[in-house]
C-alpha cells in the first residue's frame, strides 16, 4: 500500500498539474479537430473585428459614390470567412471534445477496473458514475473551452479599441457605461439563486412524494386509494406553482433593465458619433462601424460564462485525475501448479482505518476441507475472506495456494483458481445467464442451469416470464433470490477454493439446508472459506476458525467449540442461549440470529 | 416492455394544445410584443433620420433631438419587456403544471396496473426532472420565436418603410434560410435524441460496472467488463460527432438566411441608389440587416434547435413513461356485479398463475377455503409464490385459470372500493407518506375517532413509537422511519380499518421477533379472518392452520399434523434443532 497521507500534501500542486496535463492528453486524442477549432477561433474573431469597420468603408465607398467594388468584395470575403469559420468551428469542437471524451473515458474505466473494489471504497459508487459520466464530459471539452476562454475578451477589447481609432470620445463613452452594466449582472446571481432553490426544494418534494408512492403501489392498489394519493402527491403543486411565477417576477426586473442599458448605451456612443459626423471628424460609415462595435463589445457574459466553463473543466479533469492517480493492485507473472487447493495464511497483518485488524495471523486450510470463520460482526471475517482470494492485500505476509504466493501469480490463474460468492452479489451481465456464467468462457447451457439448480436457483428463474434469458433489469430479485444467483454464480467457477462470505444469510432454513448439503457432497473436493453467522453453517464445516479481535481465538470443530458459552454467544447475541425459552422464541431467535 | 404505441403526441400538438383556451393572454402577449419590439422597428429610421436630416446636414441638435427619440422608444420598449414576462409565465406555468400532473398520475396508474413489472421507481421519479426540462425548454421557445417574429417584423417594416425595394433583396434569402433549416431540423432531433440516449446507456452502464467492480474483479472479468462499457463510451462518442456533424446545418441556415441579405444589399447599393435611394438608406438597411435581423435569426436557430428539440424529447420521455392512464384501474378487469358480498370468506377453485405464458407456474391448480375467521399461515421457501397467493386472495392480480370468490361473489366482479372495504393487505413494502402520523394512520379509514386510534396504538404496543414521532399531530418524514417503524405504522392502519379479512403479506418482516409475535397476537384478537404470509416460521406456530407452498404442491394442516406430513415443513421448521441443541454427530 502506498502510504497516502504524505502523498496528499506533498503532490498537491503536482496533482493539478497532472490533471491539467490530462487534459493535455484528452485534446490531442481530438487530433485534427482540436488544430482546426484552434485555426477557425482565431480566424473567426479576426473576421469579426474587421466586419463593421468593412462595412463603414463600403457605405463610404458608396456615399461618396467611389468605385465600391474592391470594399464589396472584401465584405463578402470576411463574411464568408466568418460563416466558414463558424460552421467549421463548430464542428471541430463537438468532434474534438467526443474524442477527447471517450478517450478519458477508456482510460479511466481501464483504471477503475484495476482498482476493483479499492475504486467503490475510495469514491463510492454514485461518485465514480459521476467521474466517468459528467467529469470526463466536462474535461473532454477543455480544449474548445480553452480556446473560446482566451479568444473571448478579443471582441470587446477589439471594440473598444476600434471605437478609440474611429475618435477616441466613442470610447469614452463606451467605458463610462460599462460599469452600470457590471453592476446590473452581479444583481443578477444574487437576486435568484435563493429563489431558484426554494424552487427546487419544493419540486424535490413532488418527487419524493412520488417516490414514496411508487414503492407502496401495492398498499395504494389494495387500498383502492390512487386517485387520493394522486391528489396527495400534487398537494405541492400550488406552492410550486407560486415560486414558479416568482421566479418569472424576478426575471421581469432583470430582463427589463438588460432590455434598457444595451440600447441606451449605444444611444449614448450615436450621440457622441453624430457630433463628431457634423464636426466632419468622423464618416457616415465609420458611424454604423462605430454603432457595430457597441453592440459587438457589450458581450461581456461571454468571458464569464467561458471562464466558469474553464473552471468545470479543470475541475472535472482533477476529478478523474484522481481515480487515476489511485495505485492499482499489481499482478505477478507466476502461474499454478496442479494441486489440491491447500491454502495458507503467513504472517498477515492489516491495518484498516488507522486500527490494526490483523496482527500476524497465521492459518493452514488443508486442501479439500472446509473452514468456517466465525466471529462477531466487525473482527475482519470478510477482510479474512478478501484476503483469501486476493481481494485486497494485506500490508504484511502471504497467502500462499498450493505453494505458490497469491502475490506473484498473474491475475487469470487467482481468478481461475478462486470462486466467491458474496453477502450482497452484485450481479453483471445482461441475462440471468450471463450473470451465472461472469468470468466464464462461452459457458454451456448446461452447465449454467446445474449451477442454478445447486444454488436452488432454477425455481425461480424457471418462473420468470424467459428463463434463463429474462433480463436482469426485469428481474425484480429479493435478497435471497439475488444470494442463491451469486451461490450459482460461484458454483458454476470450477476452481479450487471457493470462498463464501455470508452468503446464505438471507436464504430461509430449508434452502440453507440444501445449500450446505450441496457444499458437503457435489463440492466437497473444493476447499471452502464460509464466513457463517448461523451455528448450523459453521457446525458443517470440518473446522471453525473463531476470530475475536483480530486474533485466532481458537481453532477446532464446531461441535468442541460449542461448549463455550461465549463462542455460543457469536450465534445469538443478546438472547439466552438454547434451551430456556419457548420453542416459538427460540426460532424466532436463530432466524435473526 | 415498450409500449406498442409510441408517444404519438408531438411537441406541436402539445404546444398548441397547452395554448388552447388561453386567447386573452396570448393577446396581451401579442400586444406587449409590439411595444417591446419597437425600438426594433424604429431604430434604423430614427438613425436614418438623425443622420440624414440631422448631423449630416450641420444640424446636429435635429440629430440629437431624433436620438432621444430613439432614447424614449426604448424605455417604452423596456416598459413592454416588463410586461411580456408575466403573460409568458401565464402561459408556462400552467403548462408545467399540467405536464407534472399528468406525470403524477400517469406513473401512479401505471404502476397500479401493474403491467411494467421492471420499471424501476428512481427512474420514474426521474420524470419530474423531465418536466422541468420541458419547462424551461418551452419557456425558451416562446421568448425565441416570439422574439423573431416581432423583431424581423419590425425589422421588415422598417425597411419597407425605408425603402420596398429591399425587401426583394432581404426577403427570398431570409425565406430559404428558414426552409432550409427546418429541413434538417427533423434529423438534428433525432441525432439529439440518439445523444441522449446514449448518454442514458453508458451511465447505466457505468453505474452496473462501479456497483459490481468488486465482483467482476473476483471473477476475473475486468475484460469483458472493459468492453462492454467501452463500446458505451464509443457509442456516446459517435452519437456526439453525429450530432455536431449535422450541427453545421444551423450555421448553414444562418449564413443563408442572416449574411445573404446583408451581402445582397451592399452588392445592389449602387442599383440602389440609382433608383433614388439616400445613402441613408442603405445605412439603415445595414442596420436592421445586422442590429435586428441576424441576431434574431440566430438566436431563433439556436433556441429551435436546442430548446425546442430539448423540448420534443422530454415530452416524448414523459409520454412513453406516464402514457395515457391517468384514472384509477380496476382491479381486475371484466363487468362487475351488482350483489354484494355476503360476509368475508374467501374460496379459491383450481387456481392457476404464473409471469408468462412461457414460464413454469407459479401456482398451479390451487384449492383453497379461508373461512370467515380463520387464522391461517402460508409458509415455504422464498420465491415460492407466497406473495402471488396473497395478491391472488386479494384480487391484485387475475389467475390465469380458476376463480375466486369473496363472500360468496366472484371477485373480479367486484367493485375495487367495494373489496377494499371488506380486506386490507398489508404487503412488506410499507407506504408511509409525508403528513401528518394521525393521517398515515387513518388511511384505510380516516374518519377513526381518537378514541379508536389509542386502542390500536396500545394494542400493538405503538407507544414509544408515538412518542418518538410527537404524538398524533406531528409530521412524518417517511425517509427517516426505519423498516421496522414503517412496518409498524402500516401494521396500526390494519388494524384500525373496519375490512374484517386481513391478509398480512411478510408485513412484519423488519420487525424484531417480539414485535412481531404482539402484532400477530393483537390482529388474533381482532374480529375477522388473519391470513399471514410468513417470513419467520415462529408465525406459523401462532396459527390455527398453516398452507405450506412448495412449487408443486400444496399441503394444508395443523402443525403438528405438518411436521409428520410434510417433509418440506419439518425442513422448514426442524432445521432449528440440528444448528442449535441437537448438536451435530
Amino acid at each position: 500500500m502506498v502510504t497516502q497521507s504524505t502523498a496528499d500534501q506533498a503532490t498537491a500542486v503536482s496533482d493539478v498539474r497532472g490533471a491539467d496535463h490530462l487534459l493535455l492528453q484528452a485534446s490531442r486524442h481530438g487530433r485534427v479537430w482540436t488544430l482546426l477549432l484552434a485555426v477557425t477561433a482565431v480566424l473567426g474573431t479576426v473576421a469579426e473585428i474587421a466586419l463593421p469597420a468593412l462595412l463603414g468603408r463600403t457605405v463610404d465607398s458608396l456615399v461618396f459614390a467611389q468605385s465600391s467594388l474592391v470594399w464589396v468584395i472584401g465584405c463578402v470575403a470576411v463574411v464568408v470567412l466568418l460563416v466558414l469559420c463558424d460552421t467549421l468551428g463548430g464542428l471541430a469542437a463537438g468532434r474534438g471534445s467526443a474524442a477527447g471524451t471517450a478517450w478519458l473515458r477508456h482510460t479511466m474505466i481501464q483504471h477503475m477496473l484495476a482498482l476493483g473494489d479499492r475504486a467503490t471504497q475510495r469514491f463510492s459508487r454514485g461518485d465514480l458514475v459521476s467521474r466517468l459520466v459528467s467529469s470526463a464530459a466536462e474535461a473532454g471539452n477543455a480544449a474548445a473551452v480553452v480556446v473560446w476562454a482566451t479568444l473571448s475578451f478579443v471582441p470587446s477589447i477589439g471594440s473598444l479599441v476600434a471605437l478609440w481609432l474611429i475618435y477616441p470620445w466613442l470610447a469614452v463613452a463606451f467605458v463610462t457605461g460599462l460599469p452600470i452594466l457590471v453592476v446590473l449582472l452581479r444583481s443578477f446571481a444574487r437576486d435568484t439563486t435563493d429563489l431558484i432553490t426554494r424552487y427546487q426544494r419544493s419540486q424535490g418534494r413532488i418527487a419524493a412524494a412520488l417516490m414514496d408512492a411508487l414503492g407502496g403501489i401495492r398498499t395504494i392498489r389494495a387500498a383502492a386509494t390512487l386517485d387520493r394519493e394522486q391528489g396527495r402527491v400534487l398537494r405541492e403543486l400550488p406552492a410550486l406553482s407560486e415560486l414558479g411565477h416568482g421566479t418569472w417576477r424576478a426575471q421581469t426586473r432583470i430582463s427589463a433593465q438588460g432590455a434598457l442599458i444595451v440600447p441606451l448605451l449605444e444611444v449614448a456612443v450615436l450621440s457622441v458619433a453624430g457630433f463628431a459626423l457634423s464636426a466632419g471628424h468622423i464618416s457616415h460609415g465609420e458611424m454604423i462601424a462605430a454603432w457595430r462595435y457597441v453592440a459587438l463589445g457589450t458581450g461581456f457574459g461571454m468571458p464569464a460564462m467561458l471562464l466558469a466553463r474553464l473552471a468545470r473543466a479543470r475541475g472535472g479533469g482533477r476529478r478523474v485525475h484522481e481515480v487515476l492517480t489511485e495505485p492499482a493492485m499489481r499482478y505477478g507473472t507466476a502461474s499454478l501448479p496442479a494441486g489440491p487447493g491447500e491454502l495458507e495464511f503467513r504472517n498477515i497483518s492489516l491495518v484498516v482505518a488507522q486500527e490494526q485488524v490483523f496482527d500476524g495471523l497465521n492459518l493452514v486450510v488443508p486442501a479439500g476441507s472446509s473452514l468456517a470463520v466465525v466471529g462477531r460482526s466487525g473482527t475482519g471475517k470478510s477482510l479474512l475472506a478478501a484476503i483469501a482470494g486476493r481481494l485486497l492485500d494485506p500490508d504484511v505476509g502471504d497467502v500462499v495456494l498450493d505453494g505458490v504466493p497469491l502475490s506473484t501469480l498473474n491475475r487469470k490463474e487467482i481468478r481461475d483458481a478462486i470462486g466467491y460468492a458474496f453477502e450482497r452479489p452484485a450481479l453483471v451481465g445482461e441475462t440471468l445467464a450471463d450473470v451465472i456464467g461472469l468470468g466464464l468462457h462461452q459457458p454451456s447451457a448446461d452447465l449454467i442451469e446445474q449451477a442454478a439448480r445447486a444454488a436452488q436457483a432454477d425455481a425461480f428463474i424457471e418462473r420468470l416470464p424467459q428463463g434463463y434469458r429474462t433480463r436482469l433489469q426485469k428481474a425484480p430479485l429479493s435478497g435471497g433470490e439475488a444470494q442463491r444467483l451469486g451461490l450459482a454464480r460461484a458454483f458454476a467457477h470450477n476452481g479450487r477454493v471457493l470462498i463464501l462470505d455470508d452468503a446464505t444469510s438471507s436464504l430461509d432454513t430449508a434452502t440453507e439446508l440444501q445449500i450446505s448439503s450441496i457444499l458437503t457432497g457435489q463440492l466437497s473436493d473444493r476447499t471452502r472459506i464460509i464466513v457463517a453467522h448461523r451455528a448450523s453453517t459453521a457446525a458443517l464445516a470440518n473446522l471453525v476458525v473463531w476470530l475475536d479481535e483480530g486474533r485466532i481465538r481458537a481453532i477446532g470443530p464446531h461441535r468442541d467449540l460449542w461448549r463455550n458459552p461465549a463462542y455460543r454467544a457469536n450465534f445469538t447475541p443478546g438472547v439466552p442461549p438454547a434451551g430456556s425459552a419457548s420453542p416459538v422464541d427460540r426460532i424466532a431467535a436463530e432466524e435473526t440470529s | 416492455m415498450n409500449d406498442a404505441q409510441p408517444a404519438s403526441r408531438s411537441a406541436l400538438r402539445e404546444v398548441r394544445e397547452s395554448l388552447r383556451g388561453k386567447r386573452g393572454v396570448l393577446v396581451l402577449l401579442g400586444l406587449w410584443s409590439l411595444v417591446e419590439a419597437l425600438p426594433a422597428f424604429l431604430g434604423g429610421l430614427l438613425v436614418t433620420h438623425a443622420v440624414d436630416a440631422g448631423f449630416a446636414v450641420d444640424r446636429p441638435l435635429a440629430g440629437l433631438a431624433w436620438l432621444l427619440l430613439l432614447g424614449i422608444t426604448v424605455f417604452v420598449g423596456a416598459w413592454g419587456t416588463r410586461e411580456v414576462y408575466p403573460r409568458l409565465a401565464a402561459i408556462v406555468e400552467p403548462f408545467r403544471d399540467d405536464l407534472l400532473r399528468r406525470v403524477v398520475r400517469g406513473a401512479l396508474a401505471r404502476s397500479a396496473s401493474g403491467e411494467h413489472l421492471g420499471d424501476d421507481a428512481s427512474g420514474v421519479a426521474r420524470l419530474t426532472q423531465q418536466v422541468e426540462i420541458a419547462r424551461e425548454a418551452y419557456a425558451g421557445l416562446l421568448m425565441v420565436v416570439r422574439g423573431f417574429v416581432f423583431t424581423v417584423g419590425g425589422a421588415l417594416l422598417g425597411m419597407l418603410w425605408l425603402d420596398s425595394l429591399l425587401l426583394v433583396l432581404v426577403l427570398p434569402p431570409l425565406a430559404v434560410g428558414l426552409v432550409f433549416f427546418f429541413l434538417f431540423v427533423g434529423r438534428m432531433k433525432d441525432r439529439q435524441r440518439e445523444l441522449i440516449m446514449a448518454d442514458e446507456r453508458l451511465a447505466e452502464g457505468a453505474s452496473t460496472a462501479a456497483g459490481g467492480l468488486r465482483d467482476i474483479v473476483a471473477f476475473g472479468a475486468e475484460g469483458r467488463a472493459a468492453d462492454a462499457l467501452g463500446r458505451r463510451v464509443d457509442e456516446q462518442a459517435l452519437a456526439g460527432a453525429r450530432l455536431a456533424s449535422i450541427g453545421t446545418a444551423r450555421f448553414c441556415a444562418v449564413a443563408i438566411g442572416g449574411w445573404t441579405p446583408l451581402l445582397m444589399v451592399i452588392a445592389a447599393a449602387p442599383w440602389l441608389l440609382r433608383n433614388g435611394a439616400t445613402p441613408g438608406t442603405v445605412m439603415g438597411a445595414l442596420v436592421y440587416i445586422t442590429q435586428a435581423l441576424l441576431p434574431a435569426l440566430q438566436t431563433l436557430i439556436q433556441g429551435l434547435g436546442g430548446s425546442g428539440i430539448r423540448l420534443s424529447v422530454a415530452l416524448q420521455r414523459i409520454n412513453e413513461t406516464s402514457g395515457s392512464h391517468t384514472s384509477c384501474p380496476a382491479l381486475l378487469s371484466g363487468p362487475k356485479s351488482a350483489r354484494l358480498p355476503d360476509g368475508y370468506g374467501v374460496v379459491l377453485r383450481n387456481i392457476t398463475f404464473g409471469y408468462g405464458e412461457h414460464a413454469v407456474p407459479v401456482i398451479r391448480g390451487l384449492d383453497l377455503e379461508i373461512p370467515q375467521d380463520d387464522h391461517l399461515a402460508i409458509v415455504g421457501p422464498s420465491g415460492i409464490g407466497k406473495s402471488t397467493l396473497a395478491g391472488l386472495v386479494s384480487g391484485l392480480i387475475e389467475p390465469m385459470r380458476g376463480d375466486i370468490w369473496l363472500g360468496g361473489v366472484l371477485l373480479k366482479r367486484l367493485d375495487p372500493h367495494l373489496v377494499a372495504q371488506r380486506r386490507v393487505l398489508i404487503p412488506q413494502e410499507a407506504y408511509i407518506f409525508s403528513g401528518t402520523v394521525e393521517e398515515n394512520l387513518g388511511y384505510l379509514r380516516p374518519e377513526a375517532s381518537r378514541a379508536e386510534m389509542e386502542a390500536t396504538v396500545e394494542a400493538l404496543g405503538l407507544h414509544p413509537l408515538m412518542e418518538r414521532l410527537g404524538g398524533y399531530r406531528a409530521l412524518v418524514r417517511p425517509s427517516e422511519l426505519s423498516a421496522g417503524e414503517r412496518q409498524q405504522i402500516a401494521l396500526a392502519r390494519a388494524h384500525l380499518s373496519a375490512a374484517r379479512l386481513v391478509i398480512l403479506d411478510e408485513a412484519t418482516c423488519h420487525m424484531d421477533p417480539v414485535a412481531e409475535a404482539l402484532a400477530e397476537e393483537a390482529f388474533a384478537h381482532r374480529p375477522g379472518s388473519l391470513v399471514v404470509i410468513a417470513h419467520r416460521v415462529s408465525s406459523a406456530l401462532r396459527a390455527r392452520r398453516i398452507l405450506v407452498l412448495d412449487g408443486t404442491r400444496a399441503e394444508l394442516g395443523g402443525h403438528e399434523e405438518l411436521l409428520v406430513s410434510s417433509p418440506l415443513y419439518r425442513d422448514l421448521v426442524g432445521h432449528w434443532r440440528v444448528g442449535n441443541t441437537a448438536e451435530p454427530g
